[in-house]
């Protein structure tokens, strides 16, 4: 009785509105004890209650799929079908951030194309720390921007299948949707403006920095952070297009700050245009990273960090006449550039640590090599050939 | 290498030639390229032991030819 479906409510896509979660899902649901203690009769103004209460999102984690009460919710809500205009409410509450995923998350199960993005887009701005659960029972940290855009280019999300919706593009072709305006764009073409023209002062403001990054991470720096997690996409593509063939310090080392996100936020936050500073900042990022619950000897770093700072103006210098003549990428003297700064690195506070690094880097780069070479695809045996190109489409060694 | 037979009872039964060394979320990858459900989705246990993702097979004392049981979330 009490998992049926309120017999007022209207059919979603040709079902059973509660058919929208899978049938497995749905019974761990229903043998949830939070569902059957909390989420019996509820109605719609209860039901915000309960959503005030929640502190995580997820769908299912642990050996047996055990539902969190984020997903609990949302078949709550499929149950009830709560009006729009509630649901839209959901959304544009500012104060509680997970009432907002929750409506965000019902509408896009159950919203035309059209409020979909219409509704789910301002959220984009949005950039609050959410507590996720993970598959596993561990907590992750994620974004509010994160989720909403999860939700919106990924077809599975807390384990509960997305109903298709139509491609932005074919909207817009259409005339129903305007192209899409990003709150960052004025402040990306500002910054790249300044980037372009802070890079021909060549200023070494870096005294700040350095305070600041000793002091560990201020709370203005976190706030920034936290306010523009997005901006690293464009970015990146900014540095592809304009500054790609400027900042070639090796592809690892590009590799490397593009894993790190982390890292990345960092840099965009404190060296809004200050082109010179970024490089260094980065190197400063990676053995601050590394070093940050050690103690660091000031004097030397701040000597290291000189001689860094000449080194690269050298190799810049050198860069830039390379590229007036030549252009092109040129892999011999940014990797001599970079050996010489990772022996620079090496001596740094921690130099075990930095070895370690290295040395880690290296096996991956050759074992990497090792494996596109002889990945097994290439065996005798034409099952175990098969078996192999499978295993390295997933990722996967090859078979022993 | 070894051969591990995975048997849902409804009608899937696949044969996975997996490593000792992988873990069970890489046999789940497998499992799931070849019968086409989702890796998330599958679950092999061996009676009541729901085997975890992030442990060797060898650590679990699969041997080639061993069957388990393939369920789903």
């Amino acid at each position: 009785m009490a998992n049926r479906t309120d017999p007022a409510a209207k059919s979603i896509r040709g079902t059973n509105p509660q058919n929208l979660v899978e049938k497995i899902v749905r019974s761990k649901i229903y043998q949830n004890t939070y569902w059957k203690e909390q989420c019996f009769g509820l109605t719609a103004e209860t039901l915000v209650d309960k959503a005030m209460e929640l502190d995580h999102i997820g769908g299912t984690h642990g050996g047996t799929r055990r539902p969190t009460p984020f997903i609990c919710l949302i078949l709550k809500m499929l149950q009830i079908q709560p009006e729009k205009d509630i649901v839209v409410e959901f959304i544009k509450n500012d104060d509680y951030k997970y009432v907002r995923v929750l409506g965000a998350f019902y509408l896009r199960l159950t919203g035309t194309d059209i409020d979909v993005y219409r509704y789910l887009e301002p959220l984009y701005n949005d950039y609050r720390k959410l507590r996720m659960q993970s598959a596993d029972g561990k907590f992750v940290l994620t974004h509010v921007d994160e989720v909403i855009d999860e939700l919106l280019t990924k077809d599975y999300a807390c384990d509960i299948a997305m109903p298709r919706v139509k491609k932005r593009w074919t909207l817009e072709s259409h005339g129903i949707l305007e192209p899409r305006k990003s709150v960052l764009e004025d402040d990306f073409e500002e910054e790249e403006e300044k980037e372009e023209n802070e890079q021909m002062d060549g200023v070494e403001n870096g005294g700040n920095d350095e305070k600041d990054y000793h002091h560990g991470r201020s709370p203005t720096r976190e706030r920034d952070r936290d306010r523009r997690p997005d901006s690293h996409r464009y970015r990146f593509a900014s540095y592809l297009l304009q500054i790609g063939i400027r900042f070639i310090f090796g592809s690892r080392w590009w590799l490397n700050c593009f894993l790190q996100d982390r890292d990345y936020d960092r840099d965009y936050d404190r060296d809004r245009g200050r082109g010179r500073d970024r490089d260094r900042d980065r190197d400063r990022d990676r053995d601050r990273d590394r070093d940050r619950y050690r103690l660091r000897d000031e004097k030397d770093y701040g000597r290291e960090r000189d001689r860094d700072r000449d080194r690269e103006r050298e190799g810049r210098d050198r860069e830039r006449r390379g590229r007036d003549r030549g252009g092109g990428r040129r892999r011999s003297p940014s990797r001599s550039r970079s050996r010489s700064r990772d022996r620079k690195r090496r001596r740094s506070p921690s130099p075990r640590k930095n070895e370690a690094e290295e040395t880690k880097k290296k096996e991956k780069k050759t074992s990497e090599k090792k494996e596109k070479k002889d990945d097994g695809t290439d065996h005798p045996d034409p099952e175990i050939a098969e078996a192999n190109r499978i295993r390295a489409s997933l990722g996967l060694k090859p078979l022993k | 290498m070894l051969e591990v037979v995975l048997n849902d009872r409804l009608g899937k039964k696949v044969r996975v030639k997996c490593n000792e060394d992988d873990t069970i979320g890489d046999l789940k990858k497998l499992v799931a390229a070849q019968t086409g459900t989702k890796a998330e989705k599958i679950r092999i246990q061996k009676w009541y032991t729901i085997y975890k993702d992030h442990i060797t097979l060898a650590d679990y004392e699969i041997h080639d030819g061993m069957g388990l049981e393939l369920y789903y979330n």
